[in-house]
């Protein structure tokens, strides 16, 4: 079934949400969209309010005020509900299953007849390559394959709108890639994405567009390049990593030159508009001083860069 | 080294609600409850409930009778009992633990035993307590009525009395139940014939299992439900009740899935326990299925019910474990599950009927022992009903709150 093509509504419209606990704001004014086959990244550190939005559209906590549409119907009623495929942070199934029992289960949990749901099993087997280990014991499968399989009990009913809360978190780098190809396929078939991650390279390589949820909202909000454009243009980000803490002079040398501290204390980074002869220069003279270096990168600055731009704007505001 | 480890082990003690006071709270808890159900089997604790029948009418039953009320040791039923039939009916119902009926005069000199103690064969040591205490206040306050059934014995003896004899033995008797209450401190023990014990049995085989095959099913039934039901909490933090909560069940139909499944598992366990006490006990609960088949759903959804609701309270599934062992302890000793309610001291027996426990034993006690209808049964059946609804409702409504907690 393509689920691209769909009525003149977007799959999620979050129109001026206002969230509070208790007295404390948490969310402010919040907007998003996302379309069908988009995959949106909603970026932030800890204690932003990612998971306070998606209990919020997934209808676990009462906004103070604003909108939230789930093709068009309002959040709250069952039927929008349904339309939406959650992936919680935990593997949110039953150990002692096999992934094939599992799927059974949540299918018909689902709502769907017991032929809709051997339908459904053949479907996210296929959309999540779980063929060779949906007959094992979920307990027994690698975090990459419980990964997979917890994704594919979230697209049995064909859902419009999947949510994803950090999907990746304790796998290996090849089951990263293999969900990643999973999720983008996913897009693909036309499952609108709202993925909630701090792995900003995930966000790079998957997203359409993300969202840096910031003080209560949104922004900035676009597409990954055209985000890190506006922010960096042409610059390149110059990475030193040294082998052990630098003395106070060569800390105030460092600075001096431009460089600023990342969090231990051995990164040190800069924005520089360079050429490849420039580079050079730099790379000789850094190697020349008496600092102990064990690294020096230069490279396009990425989301994460721009999470720490947008981190650092912060605090000096 | 190792005072480091003590020192872990202490702080996760003393952090550990639940640990310290299932350590520390509960073993005390469970030696009061037994000290005061055991210092009244053998100490002043035991007050016997006893209903009266005063048949005779004469002035030594009434004294009797009035001696017996104002006995500490005993409590007198304040129903309105006129004949023996009313009075077996209240023992074999359970409304009195014992009964005692007068159904002759006590000097009279018939063959006919005045004093007729009626017990239930499942309480048979009530029937013994009592007439203990029949004969030791008939020796210590109406010493007369002892020596006046002894007068045919040493008639016979000393080959029959003089008329004058008879008249000073008459005069002394009078005298010795008018005013010397203080005669003798001695129990009399020898008099069988001034008290018989008769002991109902209206259903043959052992009351103690009919009993303990009840108080065992609701202890395990309950001990069951809290395990099963803190698969909730697992689920729960799992995520599983987060991804059904967007679905078409709903967190509802998990709730409600669990108490079906866990009142059908009750049903197979307690059956268990009923069938075993069928072959090598004949408790003869087939004859009585349909009644039987009530109470046990009626129990095992008591329980699944509170162990959900007890579930979905619970934040995290140590907690409920905790939680769990200490209340099935608490209201199985309390609600007769290890010690018959009747030996406990009334205000023991006042509280356990705040208890499943008490509720479902009385049930398979009137349905195996007692033979009664479903009307009879109807007391004791209302409030496992009543436990069940108010429960699941209880864990329904607390399962939603707890998904609005997030």
């Amino acid at each position: 079934m393509d689920l691209s093509v769909r009525g003149p509504h977007p799959v999620l419209s979050v129109d001026t949400l206002c969230v509070n606990y208790g007295m404390r704001p948490v969310l402010t004014g919040l907007d998003l969209t996302i379309d069908p086959g988009e995959i949106f990244g909603l970026l932030g550190p800890n204690g932003a309010g990612k998971t306070t939005l998606i209990r919020t559209i997934c209808d676990r906590i009462q906004p103070a005020s604003g909108k939230i549409l789930i093709e068009g119907r309002d959040h709250s009623q069952r039927q929008a509900l349904r339309k939406i495929g959650l992936v919680p942070q935990e593997i949110a199934l039953y150990p002692h299953l096999t992934a094939r029992e599992n799927l059974i289960v949540f299918a018909r949990l689902a709502g769907l007849s017991h032929a809709q749901a051997l339908d459904a099993l053949d479907y996210a087997i296929e959309a999540c390559k779980l063929t060779h280990q949906v007959d094992d014991y979920v307990h027994t499968l690698s975090g990459g394959w419980k990964r997979r399989a917890t994704l594919a009990a979230a697209i049995l009913h064909r859902p419009s709108l999947l949510i994803l809360d950090e999907p990746t978190v304790g796998v290996d780098i090849d089951a990263r890639n293999a969900l990643h190809e999973v999720i983008k396929n996913l897009s693909a078939d036309g499952h609108a994405v709202l993925l909630a991650t701090h792995d900003m390279d995930q966000a790079e390589v998957l997203c359409g567009s993300v969202g840096f949820l910031r003080d209560g909202a949104l922004a900035p909000v676009g597409n990954p390049l055209q985000l890190l454009h506006t922010a960096f243009a042409d610059r390149h980000e110059v990475l030193v990593r040294l082998r052990e803490p630098a003395s106070p002079e060569a800390c105030q040398a460092l600075s001096d030159l431009g460089f600023s501290r990342d969090g231990n204390g051995l990164e040190r980074r800069q924005l520089l508009k360079v050429t490849a002869a420039q580079q050079t220069r730099l790379t000789k003279m850094l190697e020349a001083s008496p600092l102990r270096i064990k690294e020096v990168r230069f490279r396009k600055p990425g989301l994460d860069s721009l999470f720490l731009k947008l981190k650092a704007e912060k605090h000096t505001i | 080294m190792i005072a480091a480890l003590l020192k872990v082990m202490i702080l996760g003690l003393v952090r550990d609600r639940g640990a310290l006071a299932m350590t520390f709270l509960l073993p005390p808890l469970i030696f009061m409850i037994f000290a005061a159900i055991f210092s009244g089997v053998s100490g002043d604790e035991m007050r016997l409930k006893i209903a009266l029948v005063d048949n005779a009418q004469t002035d030594e039953s009434a004294q009797l009778v009035a001696a017996l009320r104002e006995e500490p040791s005993l409590r007198i039923y304040r129903g309105q009992l006129n004949d023996d039939d009313s009075l077996r009916r209240a023992v074999s119902l359970g409304e009195v633990d014992v009964g005692l009926y007068i159904q002759g005069s006590l000097i009279s000199d018939t063959d006919t035993i005045p004093i007729l103690i009626i017990a239930d064969a499942g309480r048979a040591m009530a029937g013994s307590i009592l007439s203990g205490h029949v004969q030791r206040l008939i020796a210590r306050k109406m010493p007369g009525v002892t020596l006046h059934r002894l007068v045919p014995t040493i008639e016979t003896l000393s080959g029959g009395l003089t008329d004058a004899q008879r008249a000073r033995l008459n005069a002394s008797i009078q005298a010795m139940n008018q005013g010397n209450e203080d005669a003798s401190d001695e129990e009399e023990s020898s008099d069988g014939t001034l008290v018989a014990i008769d002991t109902l049995d209206i259903r043959g085989g052992s009351s103690a299992v009919s009993y303990y095959a009840g108080a065992i099913a609701i202890m395990f039934l309950l001990l069951s439900a809290m395990q099963g039901a803190a698969t909730l909490i697992e689920e729960r933090t799992s995520g599983i009740v987060d991804r059904l909560a967007v679905g078409s069940a709903g967190v509802d139909v998990v709730v409600i899935a669990k108490f079906l499944f866990l009142t059908l598992q009750g049903v197979f366990q307690v059956a268990l326990i009923f069938l075993l006490a069928w072959f090598i006990y004949s408790v003869s609960f087939p004859g009585r299925f349909g009644l039987w088949m009530l109470t046990t759903v009626l129990a095992a959804s008591a329980a699944a019910g509170l162990g959900l609701s007890m579930a979905a309270a619970c934040s995290t599934k140590q907690q409920a474990n905790t939680i769990a062992g200490f209340l099935v302890l608490i209201v199985s000793a309390i609600g007769g599950s290890m010690v018959p309610r009747f030996m406990m001291p009334p205000w023991l027996q006042d509280i356990g009927w705040y208890t499943p426990n008490a509720w479902a034993i009385e049930a398979y006690q009137g349905l195996l022992w007692r033979d009664a209808d479903f009307q009879a049964l109807l007391p004791s059946l209302w409030p496992l009903l009543l436990v069940g609804i108010i429960s699941l409702a209880a864990a329904l409504l607390l399962s939603r709150y707890r998904l609005k907690l997030g």
